[in-house]
């Protein structure tokens, strides 16, 4: 971090700096909002039926046993309708339905920000008594969504604009994804990272497959995804527009609808974006010049970072969040140095990484060891006054 | 200088070359362009942005205020430069206009309604509150 030396161009920290910073940002804004939502609407009392709690849902006078075989058994069942539904969407991206997967992608934003950001307003509403009306709300929500579908469904859109909108879209699904049972919750996101793991490094991996494809296409991945502006810097000789190839083409789908108790609200959430890994685009680069090049974020390399794994970031930390402050703090570093670890990974092998596992691991540990050690210790300080 | 950068731009297709290296004079040309949209060289041609600009105020009819907002956000360079781009210009004013207008028709309404409240409005306004609406329609519960 010594910036006294007289560097002749701008170093390899700035740079990385901006593209690193453009990547934790929306991911902190997200888990930010998710936890302030679950502060303040503390719905922790809700039943809420969707896929993953298909196989069993928990009560709280089972035995822990019966609540961790539930949970694992919700977990298999989920994990099994995505890897369908992402074989799906890897035999019409093969079929080159691409009108199809945007429309798609489409259909479900709006549905995702008229549906669940209208329930989540409500509830907002409800909470602080906000005494608008309903045709005014009505509009409001109206124009948020729509111009949230053009946000995702245009490829040439407003930069800022659709990385909000993206974010909105995470925060969403993110927080209803709390609301399901606590042990599910634990045993399906660990479930959800060896599943990512695996989706994206084994050879018949339907995820490594999707990449292969977009990339032997030379085509963007047609689903939702977080894409950080480029960094554009005074050396660089590329001012390239190639990050608004076709992309957003498609959302993974993973709308199989199952036995819910209210069909008309639990549209099953849009969590394929989980299985699109972190890309670095830059990655077939044969330019020699700069180091920046070399490890992969060039001036006209943008991270990718899939939708899901903002979605399930979030809802590690707003499940940290439900019982106490000290864990989110643990859970969000950690969560945050897992995403450097993956990024520093990411320019080391230049290939299409999965963003989820290790932030994932080690936002879990952090939880149960906060939780169980580190709230005892600091706890036990503050009421003996050794340290507050 | 101006010509360069102006054939450069329908050239440069994002959908094919994602390795090639546009020639380094392209990228000082493009620095002195004005762009049309905020996003400068990531954003959009001026050919694009007509067309763009012109469909986002005709569907901003279809009662979508924010829309308008969106475009003149978006070509926020079009109103700074006021001589630049004619064409996109025309549709950006009128956006604003637009937006300006059913803002504050709309916030006018929800300000009497919120502040008028019960004493202006009666027993009606119980039923028009969000809140109550929401009840009313089951809404506000989640599961």
């Amino acid at each position: 971090m010594d910036r006294n030396q007289q560097r002749p161009r701008s170093s390899i920290l700035d740079a990385l700096g901006e593209e690193l910073i453009g990547i934790l940002t929306p991911v902190s804004i997200c888990m930010f909002t998710v936890v302030l939502l679950v502060c303040l609407l503390n719905s922790s009392s809700s039943s809420f039926s969707s896929i993953a709690t298909a196989a069993y849902s928990e009560t709280d006078s089972d035995s822990p046993w019966d609540k961790l075989l539930g949970a694992f058994l919700n977990s298999l069942v989920f994990v099994a309708a995505i890897t369908v539904a992402t074989f799906l969407l890897v035999l019409l991206f093969y079929l080159r339905c691409v009108t199809f997967l945007k429309l798609y992608m489409g259909f479900s934003a709006l549905v995702v920000l008229a549906n669940l950001g209208g329930e989540i307003s409500i509830l907002l509403i409800d909470r602080f008594r906000f005494p608008i009306d309903s045709l005014t709300f009505s509009i409001l929500l109206f124009n948020f969504s729509v111009v949230g579908v053009f946000a995702v469904f245009m490829s040439r859109f407003s930069i800022l604009i659709t990385q909000g909108y993206l974010v909105v879209i995470g925060v969403l699904v993110a927080y209803f994804f709390t609301m399901l049972p606590e042990w599910t919750t634990w045993v399906l996101l660990v479930a959800l990272a060896l599943y990512d793991l695996a989706a994206v490094l084994l050879p018949v991996g339907p995820l490594r497959l999707l990449v292969e494809m977009a990339i032997s296409r030379d085509e963007d991945i047609p689903a939702l995804v977080y894409e950080a502006r480029p960094v554009i810097r005074d050396d660089s000789r590329l001012v390239q527009r190639r990050v608004w190839r076709e992309q957003r083409s498609n959302v993974n789908d993973d709308d199989v609808e199952n036995n819910v108790v209210r069909s008309e609200e639990e549209e099953e959430q849009r969590s394929e974006e989980i299985s699109v890994p972190l890309i670095d685009s830059s990655s077939s680069s044969s330019r020699p010049e700069t180091f920046l090049e070399g490890i992969g974020l060039g001036a006209s390399g943008a991270i990718k970072l899939g939708l899901g794994d903002f979605i399930f970031y979030s809802v590690l930390v707003g499940r940290a969040a439900m019982y106490d402050l000290m864990t989110v703090y643990a859970c969000y570093l950690a969560i945050i140095a897992g995403l450097g670890v993956t990024l520093m990974l990411l320019s080391v092998y230049q290939k299409a990484l999965p963003a989820l596992p290790v932030s994932i691991m080690l936002g879990v540990v952090f939880y149960f060891l906060a939780r169980l050690f580190l709230e005892v210790f600091v706890v036990q300080c503050s009421s003996n006054l050794v340290m507050f | 200088m101006e010509e360069a950068s102006r054939i450069d731009e329908p050239n440069r297709n994002p959908n094919t070359d994602r390795s090639s290296n546009p020639n380094p004079l392209s990228s000082i040309i493009s620095s002195a362009h004005v762009w049309p949209t905020i996003d400068g060289p990531l954003g959009l041609t001026e050919e694009a942005s007509v067309d763009y600009a012109r469909r986002f105020y005709k569907f901003g009819f279809a009662l979508l205020p924010w829309l308008w907002a969106v475009n003149c956000f978006y070509f926020w360079p079009v109103l700074r430069h006021s001589r630049a781009f004619p064409q996109i210009r025309n549709y950006v004013v009128r956006s604003a206009i637009g937006f300006s207008v059913f803002t504050s028709l709309l916030l006018a309404w929800a300000l009497t309604f919120s502040i008028g409240g019960e004493q202006l409005f009666g027993p009606v306004w119980d039923k028009l509150v969000m809140y109550n609406v929401a009840d009313r329609l089951g809404l506000s519960g989640l599961a």
